[in-house]
């Protein structure tokens, strides 16, 4: 059975904190829980971006998801809807 | 921001040809920090490196596409590229604009960006290049809200659809490609704007075979207009090409001498399958054969026309990648009716059923048609759903048995090789 949402949250910020690496795929979050179909994650995970938990990582061609603060640091720039 | 001294890029200006170097220099004129982009671009010429970060997290409030974070290295060095964010904005069906409304977005650009544009992107939107992170807002605030335009795709996004002119100007479009574009761009609202897939995605429209978009070169779903039924015959406007009173081509080429109209040689000749020939005065075309390739229709435009029973092919993963050469879309589904009566229901349950199952099995940055060439063209279409046609086969087309499952075989794979060549010679 697939997770509620708010478990599903949990398990991507959980999965975005820890990871090696700050920017992570949309598939990457797959693992989080399999049962989840990838159209629901990637609402989830968007979700979590309007909600500043997660914020987008873009080279121009792919996308990819970051904790703020752990991105921010790495970039040292400012992010979606962050214009100071 | 002081003038560059630019002596490598100024070769560039020495030809014949326009020079992107004059252009800068002409906008530096009134936008200083295009001195900084030239001398930027100096010092990747001296040191053969690039002095651009890869990406970056810059966007606009609910977007995940549509603005690509760019930073200089080096901004103490060039602080007026510190940022030059790139801004892809939609643009119209068919790229119809008014000049007013062109005027406008030029007059934006001056106000919050460089000036500098990329008039189109090869997606087909229009490529705004050079702000800084502070602009993004109040320009996505002026665009949305005085000029009612929107911001196209980026990303692992779906990319802004891109169309023919189609009904609009074109005789030979076979379904409505500005509407199925418009349609398809409001439907997936959500595809563009935020991040779904695997890696980037792209829909093209062609109204007719001759694919003025290129979709069959540069779109992972290339929805080619088609008919099913025969082409239209206008005999006595055949005559009138033979005879030399009508243009072929419909007066194209005709800066040189080519003689006169040869329809054994420009046109029978050149059919892909040999399906025409003449009978008599009379031209005669066998359409179970026709590949639909246009030559003839493009050739003799008032005596041939596509059938009346008009739809669209469509065809699946091409890509147009800088490193391993250029793939061209396969084709999956011969022909499906293109309504917007029906709200272009073939389209959307088979542009779904791609989604859904490239979502699960694509890997990250790989692009649909990649995926399907790891998995192999018989499991996808197996998994669409669709029943294989010798047209799918592209090599060889006299084994066309490597469709088949053991399951579907009577007897299985293990048969008598012997007893089947004692009634079958190879």
């Amino acid at each position: 059975m697939a997770m509620s949402k708010e478990e599903l949250k949990k398990a991507i910020e959980e999965k975005a904190l820890t990871s090696p690496k700050p920017q992570l795929y949309i598939k990457d979050f797959y693992a989080c829980d399999p049962d989840t179909k990838p159209r629901d994650m990637k609402n989830v995970a968007n979700e979590m971006v309007r909600e500043g938990k997660l914020m987008f990582w873009s080279s121009g061609s792919t996308t990819m998801y970051a904790i703020p603060s752990r991105i921010k640091n790495e970039e040292g720039a400012g992010g979606i809807g962050n214009v100071e | 921001m002081a003038k560059r001294e630019t002596p490598l890029l100024d070769q560039l200006e020495s030809g014949p040809w326009p020079s992107f170097v004059t252009d800068i220099k002409r906008q530096a004129e009134t936008k200083p920090e295009c001195w900084d982009i030239l001398g930027i671009l100096e010092l990747s010429y001296k040191e053969r490196i690039t002095h651009w970060k890869h990406g970056g997290i810059v966007g606009v409030f609910g977007y995940g596409g549509g603005i690509v974070g760019r930073y200089a290295d080096v901004p103490e060095l060039f602080p007026g590229v510190e940022h030059f964010h790139t801004i892809r904005v939609a643009q119209p069906a068919s790229k119809y604009y008014t000049s007013a409304n062109l005027r406008q977005l030029m007059a934006l650009w001056e106000k919050y960006g460089s000036g500098m544009t990329n008039f189109h992107g090869s997606t087909g939107d229009i490529i705004l290049l050079g702000t800084r992170t502070e602009n993004l807002e109040p320009f996505f605030w002026d665009l949305t809200h005085d000029m009612g335009q929107d911001l196209g795709g980026s990303g692992s996004n779906l990319r802004t659809p891109a169309n023919c002119i189609g009904e609009s100007r074109c005789e030979w479009a076979c379904y409505d490609t500005e509407e199925a574009c418009h349609s398809m761009t409001i439907k997936y609202q959500d595809e563009i704007h935020r991040p779904a897939f695997p890696y980037k995605f792209k829909f093209k429209f062609s109204g007719c075979p001759n694919d003025c978009v290129a979709s069959i070169a540069r779109s992972d779903i290339s929805v080619i207009g088609t008919w099913r039924d025969a082409i239209r015959i206008d005999q006595a406007a055949v005559k009138e090409y033979v005879a030399g009173n009508y243009p072929a081509n419909g007066g194209a080429h005709s800066g040189k001498d080519w003689g006169k109209f040869d329809i054994t040689k420009e046109v029978i000749n050149l059919c892909p399958t040999d399906c025409m020939w003449m009978e008599g005065a009379e031209l005669k075309i066998d359409d179970k054969e026709c590949t639909r390739c246009m030559h003839c229709i493009n050739v003799m435009p008032r005596a041939l026309r596509p059938g009346l029973d008009k739809g669209a092919s469509l065809c699946v993963g091409a890509k147009a990648p800088i490193l391993d050469g250029a793939q061209f879309a396969t084709l999956i589904i011969p022909f499906v009716k293109m309504s917007k009566d029906n709200d272009f229901e073939e389209l959307v349950d088979f542009i779904e059923k791609v989604w859904d199952w490239w979502m699960e099995v694509g890997k990250n940055r790989e692009r649909v048609g990649e995926t399907m060439q790891r998995v192999g063209l018989p499991t996808f279409l197996s998994v669409m759903g669709v029943t294989p046609i010798p047209q799918h086969v592209k090599e060889p087309r006299s084994n066309p048995y490597i469709f088949w499952r053991e399951e579907e075989v009577e007897g299985g794979f293990t048969r008598d090789i012997d007893e089947f060549r004692a009634k079958h010679k190879a």
